[in-house]
């Protein structure tokens, strides 16, 4: 062994030692993990490394084609007072301010192009924009069109209101309530399920001007876009938030092609937006309410959070509204069903009633309810025009006024009213349920058919009796010459139970109405629900004349 | 009553009144239409033959149209950028309460034009004159369907009444504003139907006496 070998020992040895000290720093403390910051500005600057070549490529990323481009074209809404409002060539607002944010991130200008609801999400991708922010709720069902950025933006909620006034605090005031709101607000099924009646309205922007002029005394929509109106003290000093109910987180999103990296930049961007304050920051600028943006802070702010790869921690990042209604066993076929008649006919129908469990439930069970009104409104109808006929063909005084009183009465007031007053006395004697609104429209409309009825039966009585023909079965004889009159009014009262839905009975028009207001097809819909309506009353048309018939066959008998 | 009336808020009847005046409107309207399409199915009811068949198949289907379900079938059917000849077709709440009692007006008219005609047809004017009480029952019911229009948002003299009563706490008071409703709706429908049935008289005895 040599000096020089034996003086090399202690060096190795001292390598060993430094390299075991660095192994066991490395295992014991935790290494720092990659900030938002650090990690957007490595992706950047790998995606400049490969230009000016990748421009000129097929299929890149979208963040290639934006830094290349030097612009960023960003979906916005024209009119959404606080988030995005156009003043002519000047565009403002939350929204706005954000997308112009992420452009200065970036380095780049912001195109802006005008989105709405229908078609924000096209519009991504047709490849006619790259990013879309436009009060767009992240849930489920959007889920597999787009890709949404993480975290989220904003978070809004539907909620209810209505006059200060007015006595209602959360949903268990709604039964029996009509509230006006949007078609295709995800959140009116949750309103349906609790009794409510829905008036269903295209936009959002008519609410409230329904509101101010008692077309609706309640109205359910986004608070975000009831957040301008309360900023308006008159506005602010009749009305009032009553409660909320629906949280949904808003998400920026890009085409699910060809955006993965856009996509990644665009999340820690709003990571480190969240974490600075700059969205508090934009927020406080427009007035929109700021505690979802403070709680976000907090969040993004935590050592676990605050990394390259927070957005993937599910401890982070809010989870998207679920909103997949189950599919009924028969849905695929259904949809099968539609495309086959737009192939051949070119007719565009939908059917949202047999398509989803839900619906489905809402159809069979508007179907069951409207036979059963139907069946009762004729059951009731016969019955009291027997009873106030019997009593205004009686030569009682005390029989015959009162009957006659009660139709006087029952002619002078509109069928909504007469159906208004039954509910009301029913609500007031029974606990509210379907069957009590069922029963109490019955009796209505048998009321207002059966006094008509039983007007003309009493009149048939007094005739024959002039005639000096009231001997034994004279109440018969005066059902048959009755006939026409009483057909008449069965028929009426078939015609008229779909207006028991202003009452909140569940029938067909009622169901559908609900359906419609969560899912697509208004016109296939409503024309089903016509076609149903129309067969239902020609059968009883059908019966009645049959009815008929007999009876004035007894009449010629006698 | 005192309740009610101080729950009442000052413009009730003014506002009651002026509902009223739309239940008139949306009626005259659907009689106006009404009469149109009803001459017209009740002419090619005794033309003969086909038309005849087809006239008799558009006034059965007219009977069988429930009002209600017509009106949410307009309203919900008819996209609201519609248009007809270019022009736009969007109806308003009025016109869709309006055209949806047609088919019961038409319909009524139609079956009593049939009956005004072949009076005519016999030479009996007084008879075909029993139209015009007719018509006027028929204008009346449909003041009373119009009503249908508050589920529609349509303000008119029941929504009125119905809106009032949804800030009244008392359940009695609300009940006493429905019974105001009532008389308030039934004082003109009543006095129309007294003119109708003197009318009615006045003609029909004549009539009876030719037929005698």
């Amino acid at each position: 062994m040599t000096a020089a070998s034996s003086s090399k020992r202690p060096v190795g040895l001292a390598y060993l030692i430094v390299a075991t000290l660095i192994f066991l720093v490395g295992v014991s403390l935790p290494v720092r993990a990659q900030t938002p910051d650090r990690a957007l500005a490595e992706l950047l600057a790998q995606t400049r490394a490969r230009m000016p070549d990748a421009c000129t490529q097929p299929n890149v990323d979208r963040l290639v084609k934006i830094l290349c481009a030097k612009r960023i074209r960003v979906g916005v809404r024209d009119y959404y007072p606080l988030f995005s409002m156009r003043l002519g060539d000047r565009r403002e607002g939350y929204e706005v301010d954000v997308a112009l944010a992420i452009g200065r991130m970036l380095g780049v200008e912001v195109e802006f192009s005008r989105v709405n609801a229908a078609t924000r999400i096209p519009l991504l991708a047709e490849d006619r924009i790259d990013l879309a922010i436009a009060t767009m709720g992240h849930n489920t069902q959007r889920d597999g069109q787009v890709r949404f950025i993480r975290p989220h933006y904003y978070r809004s909620e539907t909620t209810v209101v209505g006059p200060r006034e007015l006595p209602v605090a959360n949903m268990l005031d709604l039964p029996g309530r009509t509230i006006c709101v949007t078609v295709g607000n995800l959140s009116n099924a949750e309103l349906v399920s609790q009794g409510a009646r829905l008036m269903l309205f295209d936009e959002a922007g008519v609410l409230p001007d329904r509101l101010k002029d008692r077309t609706c005394t309640l109205a359910a929509q986004d608070d975000s876009f009831f957040a301008k109106y309360f900023t308006d003290p008159d506005f602010n000093a009749r009305y009032f938030q009553k409660f909320g109910f629906a949280q949904v987180p808003w998400g920026m999103a890009v085409a699910r092609q060809g955006s993965v990296e856009l996509a990644r930049a665009l999340d820690l961007i709003s990571q480190i937006f969240h974490r600075d304050g700059l969205f508090i920051d934009i927020g406080r600028l427009h007035n929109i309410r700021l505690g979802f943006l403070q709680e976000q802070q907090i969040v993004w702010r935590r050592a676990e959070c605050n990394t390259a790869s927070g957005v993937g921690n599910p401890s982070c990042v809010l989870a998207p509204l679920n909103t997949a209604l189950r599919p009924t066993g028969f849905a695929g076929d259904v949809a099968a069903f539609e495309r086959w008649v737009d192939d051949n006919t070119g007719v565009d129908i939908a059917l949202p009633m047999l398509k989803t469990v839900p619906a489905w439930s809402l159809f069979k069970d508007g179907v069951a309810n409207s036979l059963i009104l139907i069946a009762g409104a004729l059951a009731a109808t016969l019955t009291f025009a027997v009873v106030l006929g019997v009593a205004m063909g009686s030569r009682s005084v005390l029989l015959r006024w009162p009957a006659r009183s009660l139709s006087m009465v029952l002619q002078s007031s509109p069928i909504v009213l007469t159906l208004v007053i039954a509910a009301a006395v029913a609500h007031s004697l029974f606990t509210l349920s379907t069957a009590v609104v069922m029963a109490a429209a019955i009796v209505a409309l048998g009321l207002v058919n059966g006094s008509n009825a039983g007007q003309a039966i009493g009149e048939a009585v007094w005739s024959l009796r002039s005639e000096g023909k009231a001997g034994h079965g004279l109440f018969g004889r005066a059902l048959d010459r009755a006939a026409t009159q009483i057909v008449a009014f069965l028929v009426n009262a078939a015609k008229g139970t779909p207006i028991a839905s202003f009452v909140g009975a569940p029938e067909l028009l009622s169901s559908l109405t609900d359906i419609t207001s969560f899912s697509s097809g208004r016109a296939t819909t409503y024309s089903i629900l016509l076609l149903f309506y129309a067969v239902v009353v020609m059968l009883v048309v059908w019966l009645c004349g049959r009815l008929q018939r007999v009876l004035e066959r007894r009449q010629v008998a006698t | 009553m005192s309740d009610l009336i101080a729950g009442l808020s000052p413009d009730f009847l003014s506002s009651f009144l002026a509902g009223m005046v739309v239940n008139f409107e949306i009626a005259a309207i659907a009689l106006v239409i009404g009469l149109a399409a009803g001459l017209l199915l009740a002419l090619g009811r005794l033309t003969g033959g086909v038309v005849a068949a087809f006239s008799i198949s558009v006034i059965s289907l007219m009977r069988a149209a429930p009002t209600f379900v017509v009106m949410f079938f307009l309203l919900n059917a008819i996209p609201r950028d519609a248009t007809l000849f270019g022009m736009p077709f969007a109806l308003s709440g009025v016109m869709i309460v309006a055209v949806s009692l047609v088919p019961y007006s038409a319909a009524y008219v139609a079956d009593a034009g049939v009956d005004g005609l072949r009076y005519l047809q016999a030479g009996s004017l007084h008879g075909a004159l029993l139209f015009l009480p007719n018509v006027t029952r028929a204008f009346f019911v449909l003041v009373m369907s119009s009503s249908a229009g508050a589920a529609i948002g349509v303000t008119e003299g029941i929504t009125v009444i119905l809106r009032h009563a949804e800030q009244l706490p008392d359940f009695d008071d609300r009940l006493l504003l429905f019974a105001v409703g009532i008389v308030l709706f039934g004082i003109p429908l009543q006095l129309g139907l007294a003119v109708m049935t003197w009318f009615q008289r006045r003609f029909a005895r004549p009539v009876a006496e030719q037929a005698r």
